[in-house]
């Protein structure tokens, strides 16, 4: 079990340094820099000279390989260097940005999880009756509708029926201004929610298929336990550990949606400043939001797999 | 030729195209009917192909004009103020924008006063070109690197698994607007780099279903018969993956297409042609009092990609059911 739990965690140790490494070179492949955007804005001024002076203020003009050891050699240290386009350390943006994207990302799970565990597990026990397929047609619904779009209706039906004012200038968190916070997370929290997880849905349904027909829950049946015990304690509990092993790849849609929902509603968040970062070629805070998410989704599948490896001893002999 | 007939062989003959054509006739029917909800994904795609193919014919008017009508409020020589008040007042034509859906346009017209029917028909050519193209190299590409990984296990399959992994560590969204913008947003660019984005999923479901393949007797014994690697798995690994290729290709149609609409949606999307994204994008502006040309685009990207993963779905459950719920 020990050797398992090392070579899962070298493995997504080298992942994740290969994930800087790609947005160290992605940032820099790119057309367009910083120190040439930058002065292009003031008209005129930018002369060769004034360009290769804000290259070389920035380091953008060192050898690519100095450059790529250098910010090896920063990142190892945890120093993550100073944003080009605010002059705040990366590390500063980020403690401002992470906790409204993780905010933002709970919330979706809350919603996600308590529409899709119910959703599948009623639509498992009403196989092929009406109810089964119309919250399957719902599933698909939701797994066609771009989540920008699902926003923006759900805006518009806010409007159209003054339900509720939408407050994307103020930026409060839940634990400042609950009131003013909610109305502003609301409609991104359940387009998200709905995409995010009906994946989850459609492979807790055909889990809980599978489970049904097992042999342990013929016998719970026949101890005559209730048909509560047996679906939630039996079933939906076996069922429920594929859903687990998978939260890897939902956590990676949810922050692939936080990234337009973030910058639909100016949510401040970590989704935003890829956004930003990529545009200005902001090359500091880039490549250290793309790590982040990066340690994020591979941290999510390492402690999914080893505890996985706890519970079912089969998988750590593969 | 052999000369001599033996009278219990009955010759083979290839099918002609008349049977070819009735036998898929027959298994097309046998889809409809075993999978409705398929089926019905099929149309769909089949109605949006068409509607792309015949956008000169049915548009009705071209995307990009720009309709004008008379001004009511016009007046020959206002004053400053009133000009202040309605800057349109001076001119005796005006932009036709926002107007709602009727004979004229079925779709209403945009900000910009384009028919926004014509648009969505010619966004449709867009988003199929993305879908289809994206797939096709995202599955290529797949089965060429999928298929190294799984027959040169070692130190090859490692390098390319940890890169796969790295890909799929970075949200596909992610991926897609940080390599589109490497090159010019071309159409045909666009297509390629989603496509890329996609050898992750791709690569890994074909060396899987590689892997599976491998291990099993036929193999084994092409391998003993002498059968150079090449020729194993190109006739014997590879005809036997196709259901895993077909699978691959047309569950990924959906999303390629829901990317470029997300991309387009952000800004970073193909330039110069019409994109649905871009469109729900521009209809935000006024979403609240002229709504219409997002609600068509937006159902538009729904409708296509729930053709699509429909389609996807049933042809995975009939191709491979082990698949089913994956």
């Amino acid at each position: 079990m020990q050797g398992y739990i090392i070579r899962r965690i070298i493995g997504a140790v080298f992942v994740v340094f290969l994930v800087g490494t790609f947005s160290f070179f992605a940032i820099r492949v790119l057309p367009g820099d910083f120190a040439t955007a930058s002065l292009g804005l003031d008209a005129g001024s930018a002369s060769a000279e004034n360009i290769a002076q804000r290259k070389a203020d920035l380091g953008l003009d060192l050898p690519i390989g100095e450059q790529y050891a250098n910010w090896l050699w920063d990142t190892v240290r945890l120093d993550l260097g100073t944003s080009f386009l605010t002059q705040n350390s990366v590390w500063y943006e980020i403690g401002r940005s992470l906790p409204y994207s993780i905010e933002l990302g709970v919330l979706i799970m809350i919603v996600g999880f308590t529409v899709a565990i119910p959703v599948g597990l009623i639509s498992a026990i009403f196989q092929d009756k009406a109810l089964d397929y119309s919250l399957r047609g719902l599933a698909i619904l939701a797994l066609a509708a771009p989540v920008f779009w699902t926003a923006a209706i759900a805006s518009l039906v806010v409007l159209q029926w003054d339900l509720f004012l939408i407050d994307v200038i103020g930026q409060p968190h839940l634990w400042e201004d609950p009131g003013r916070a909610i109305t502003w997370y609301l409609i991104p929290m359940f387009a998200g929610g709905f995409a995010g997880t009906a994946t989850t849905m459609r492979l807790l349904r055909s889990q809980m298929l599978e489970v049904l027909r097992q042999d342990y829950v013929r016998t719970a049946r026949s101890k005559g336990l209730t048909e509560s015990a047996v679906i939630i304690r039996h079933a939906l509990r076996n069922a429920l550990l594929p859903v687990l092993t998978v939260m890897g790849v939902t956590i990676a849609t949810i922050i692939g949606s936080q990234v337009i929902l973030e910058n639909m509603f100016n949510i401040p968040g970590i989704g935003n400043k890829v956004l930003t970062s990529l545009f200005a070629r902001d090359n500091p805070v880039f490549q250290s939001v793309v790590l982040i998410i990066a340690v994020f989704t591979v941290l999510t599948n390492l402690v999914v797999d080893i505890m996985y490896g706890v519970i079912d001893p089969r998988i750590r002999l593969s | 030729m052999s000369q001599i007939a033996d009278p219990t062989v009955v010759p083979l003959r290839d099918p002609t195209i008349l049977e070819r054509m009735r036998s898929a006739t027959v298994s097309l029917g046998r889809f409809l009917r075993g999978k409705p909800l398929g089926g019905s994904g099929l149309v769909v795609c089949v109605i949006f192909i068409l509607v792309a193919l015949l956008a000169p014919v049915i548009q009705r008017h071209d995307p990009d004009q720009i309709f004008e009508g008379p001004n009511p409020d016009y007046k020959a020589n206002p004053t400053v103020i009133e000009l202040a008040r309605n800057p349109d007042i001076g001119s005796p034509v005006v932009v036709e924008q926002f107007i709602e859906p009727s004979g004229g346009h079925w779709f209403g017209t945009d900000k910009f006063g384009r028919d926004i029917w014509s648009q969505v028909i010619h966004g449709a050519r867009l988003s199929l070109i993305v879908g289809l193209g994206a797939s096709v190299i995202a599955v290529v590409g797949g089965l060429i690197i999928g298929m190294i990984s799984a027959y040169y296990a070692g130190i090859v399959d490692l390098l390319i698994q940890r890169l796969v992994d790295m890909l799929q560590a970075i949200p596909f969204l992610v991926l897609v607007l940080v390599f589109t913008q490497i090159t010019e947003r071309s159409v045909l660019n666009v297509v390629l780099w989603l496509g890329v984005a996609g050898l992750a999923i791709t690569t890994r479901l074909i060396r899987s279903a590689v892997l599976q393949v491998r291990e099993s007797e036929f193999v084994l014994a092409a391998r003993v018969v002498g059968a150079s690697d090449l020729r194993i798995m190109i006739r014997h690994v590879l005809p036997n993956c196709v259901a895993v290729l077909i699978i691959a290709f047309s569950i990924g149609i959906g999303a390629y297409i829901l990317a470029e609409a997300s991309i387009s949606f952000l800004g970073a999307g193909p330039q110069g042609i019409p994109s649905w994204g871009q469109m729900v994008q521009a209809g935000r502006g006024s979403l609240d009092l002229h709504p219409w040309q997002t609600v068509f685009a937006g159902s538009a990207i729904m409708l296509i990609v729930l053709g699509f993963n429909l389609l996807g779905d049933a042809l995975r459950d009939v191709l491979d059911p082990r698949l089913r719920g994956a």
